[in-house]
């Protein structure tokens, strides 16, 4: 148990295979950044660990819960239990950051803690001015999302998923839909958790960010991990294929 | 039509479902028995023009009858063309509107002894000169009643029927020159005549020579109830009760064959149009407090809560869920209101669902609400976008959490504006709930213009009425929008 995410044999088809068995594991306290072309699997593989994709095989395991979806548990309740203990140890920054628009800044991130952790309201809601405080929104409490820059928005996103306690934060390309000049205040955020000891697992275009903070790197290719190792990835990498989307990324046009 | 029984089998119980028929006199209790008449037939059954009151001389008659058989009257108002469905399914014990006795009617029902003998007589417009007897309306259009006996005169002499729901309606077509005559009862039109004051109608010839018997008209299951009412009209002709009321409204005894080619009928209503108009003022606003709006509210509320089924089971991954709510969504739409209002009021019955006016009308509204906000909030709920859906899940809600605290509260602000307008047509739809008996707004306007001929003014009136509900609320909805958008930059 000394890795915190292990992840065996994962396989999913859509249309076409999308993952072709991916392994890998994560240390608590690290953070692992995902890299690779679009198509490369790379968004399905961050959705399987909380299963907002079900895979068609394979096994994910966060901390003590564990689901093997080629020998998913007998029965509804018991899957469905399975399912809910992987998503219970791990919070979502989605691309575009997909706050409940309907609610306050402050609503937004004591909901999950209030109406699923059955928490007392006035510690979720002081846990939670602390996480604003912490993403730099500190005083917005009562803003509405829609009052927000793009950049704002993801902050709290993110403050959001931390305010359920995870063990685990998945962020899905969490600067994709922001503008060039909002990108660097999400990262500062990103930057922050990984250096204050938080599992991170980023899928990301930012190749410079991930050499910086990621303590591994995962570069997907056609549903497969091409190569997998420290930031010396993204610096000196083994992998022709690693090497070409480099150059790409780094040196357009 | 199997799902519409299921719903009311869940809905039923929740409702007041009384028994068919009336339970018999039990020890000293005396038997409720339940009177259908017009209300708007004068001078036989109409409402007083000071008190608001039913009377005429078959209410009278009726109740001096149940007076002398020891009867507790319960009096139903409703259209002559629902009063015979209505004793027929149970809900009333008696009609006393001026039945006249045919040998179709008395295959299916029982009569008493009759306390009228009148005779037909046809009704022209005042110009028509080439219409004289019955046997001229050969080829010639008739306005009539559809279950009156009078239809069936006009018809047999070869009339075409245009149907209407009673005699006033009735003048009004003949009066524009719409249709050629009316066969109806003499006191009746004579009534008419006197009240309205009109001179472009007149009686143009009899209708044939037959004196008719009018009686009051029982179920066939009910020999008891008949046998009390003849002896009780034996003991009341014996004892002058019946020449007396008679005299009372027409100066003559129709109570006795013979009695009815000289009769003097006093105009039941001389009041003036503005008169009329303020005295029905108030009734028509009882009406919308008692009927409409309660109808509205319930029928809009519990429709809610069905449409909101119907829109969760149509977007549900279970596939019978799905087709069950697609049938009772295309149903609803495919069907016309009045139609599903007299299944479940007039139809129901007949299988052993016996409701009472406002729980039938309640449940009938309900549906056809239902079926309508069933598409709007799929819509609504279809236009949150999907990402709303991962956020609550990832935070760990189930389905239900994320419907009430997520998805929901965004699809309400998306519904609001075309569920104002579900609303709105509801308002307006409960007017048809005068038909199963609902005593409500556009009933009492149909009462007095019956009774006063004043249809302009007085359905003008109801028009007013609806038009303000309708605008207080459209404007209340502005404000809603206003705050469920709060959030939207």
């Amino acid at each position: 148990m000394s890795e915190l995410i292990e992840v065996r044999g994962l396989e999913k088809s859509f249309d076409q295979p999308v993952l072709r068995g991916v392994d890998f594991t994560a240390a608590a306290g690290t953070a692992t950044a995902v890299l690779g072309p679009s198509g490369s699997g790379k968004t399905t593989l961050l959705r399987s660990l909380n299963v907002l994709e079900t895979p068609d095989a394979g096994l994910v395991r966060i901390s003590d819960a564990r689901l093997d979806f080629g020998e998913p548990p007998a029965g509804k309740a018991a899957y469905r239990q399975a399912v809910k203990a992987l998503r219970a140890r791990s919070g979502m920054v989605f691309q575009s950051h997909n706050l409940f628009p309907h609610r306050t800044v402050l609503e937004n991130l004591i909901e999950g803690p209030v109406q699923v952790q059955r928490r007392d309201r006035a510690e979720a809601v002081e846990d939670a001015r602390a996480l604003l405080a912490q993403v730099g929104l500190a005083g917005r409490d009562d803003a509405y999302p829609a009052q927000l820059s793009g950049g704002q928005q993801q902050r709290v996103g993110i403050a959001r998923a931390l305010a359920l306690r995870p063990e685990v934060l998945l962020l899905d390309e969490p600067t994709s839909a922001l503008d060039p000049e909002l990108v660097g205040e999400v990262l500062d955020v990103v930057r922050d958790l990984a250096q204050q000891g938080w599992t991170l697992v980023i899928v990301t275009h930012e190749v410079r960010f991930a050499r910086d903070v990621a303590d591994q790197v995962l570069f997907l290719d056609e549903g497969r991990i091409v190569e997998r190792g420290g930031p010396e990835v993204l610096t000196d990498p083994r992998e022709e294929r690693t090497r070409r989307f480099l150059s790409r990324v780094l040196d357009p046009g | 039509m199997v799902l519409l029984l299921g719903l009311l089998a869940v809905l039923a119980p929740g409702l007041a479902l009384t028994p068919a028929g009336a339970a018999p006199a039990d020890g000293d209790q005396p038997r409720v028995v339940r009177v259908g008449t017009e209300g708007v037939y004068p001078p036989f059954s109409y409402r007083d023009p000071e008190s608001n009151e039913l009377t005429g001389f078959d209410v009278d008659i009726v109740r001096a009858v149940a007076e002398e058989a020891g009867w507790d009257l319960r009096f139903v108002e409703a259209p002559f063309d629902s009063l015979f469905p209505a004793l027929d399914s149970g809900r009333l014990d008696v009609i006393a509107n001026q039945v006249t006795v045919t040998p179709e009617r008395e295959a299916r029902y029982l009569f008493s002894t009759p306390y009228t003998y009148s005779r037909g007589v046809v009704v022209t417009a005042a110009d028509t000169d080439d219409i004289t007897s019955l046997e001229d309306l050969e080829g010639r259009t008739s306005a009539q009643t559809a279950s009156s006996n009078w239809a069936e005169v006009a018809r047999n002499a070869g009339a075409k029927v245009q149907y209407v729901q009673d005699f006033g309606p009735g003048v009004e077509l003949l009066i524009q020159g719409r249709v050629d005559a009316i066969v109806n009862d003499n006191i009746a039109v004579l009534d008419y005549l006197a009240t309205s004051g009109t001179d472009e109608v007149k009686i143009a010839g009899p209708a044939g020579e037959e004196v008719l018997e009018q009686a009051l008209a029982f179920t066939r299951r009910d020999t008891q109830l008949r046998e009390e009412a003849d002896a009780a009209i034996a003991a009341l002709t014996e004892d002058g009760t019946l020449a007396e009321i008679s005299e009372g409204y027409f100066g003559a005894d129709v109570t006795v064959e013979g009695g009815t080619t000289d009769v003097d009928v006093q105009a039941s209503d001389t009041r003036g149009r503005w008169e009329v108009v303020q005295d029905t003022a108030w009734p028509m606003f009882v009406g919308l407090l008692k009927g409409t709006l309660p109808l509205t509210a319930a029928s809009f509320v519990i429709g809610l809560a069905l449409g909101l089924a119907a829109a969760l089971a149509r977007l549900s991954s279970i596939r019978a869920l799905d087709w069950i709510a697609r049938f009772y969504i295309s149903v609803i739409r495919g069907t016309p209101l009045l139609v599903q209002l007299f299944i479940v009021f007039y139809g129901l019955p007949q299988i052993g669902v016996d409701l009472d006016p406002y729980p039938a009308a309640i449940i009938a509204l309900s549906l056809n609400v239902g079926g309508y906000a069933a598409e709007i909030l799929r819509a609504a709920i279809l236009s949150v976008p999907r990402g709303q859906y991962e956020a609550a899940t990832v935070i760990g809600m189930d389905y239900g959490q994320s419907m009430r605290r997520v998805v929901l509260p965004q699809a309400a602000r998306i519904a609001v504006p075309p569920l104002s307008n579900t609303l709105l047509s509801l308002i307006k739809d409960t007017s048809l709930a005068s038909l199963v008996l609902v005593p409500e707004l556009f009933r009492e306007a149909q009462v007095t213009a019956a009774a006063t001929t004043e249809y302009l003014p007085l359905y003008a009136l109801a028009a007013l009425y609806f038009w303000v509900v309708c605008y207080v609320v459209s404007v209340a909805q502005g404000p809603l929008e206003r705050r469920l958008s709060r959030y939207v930059a």
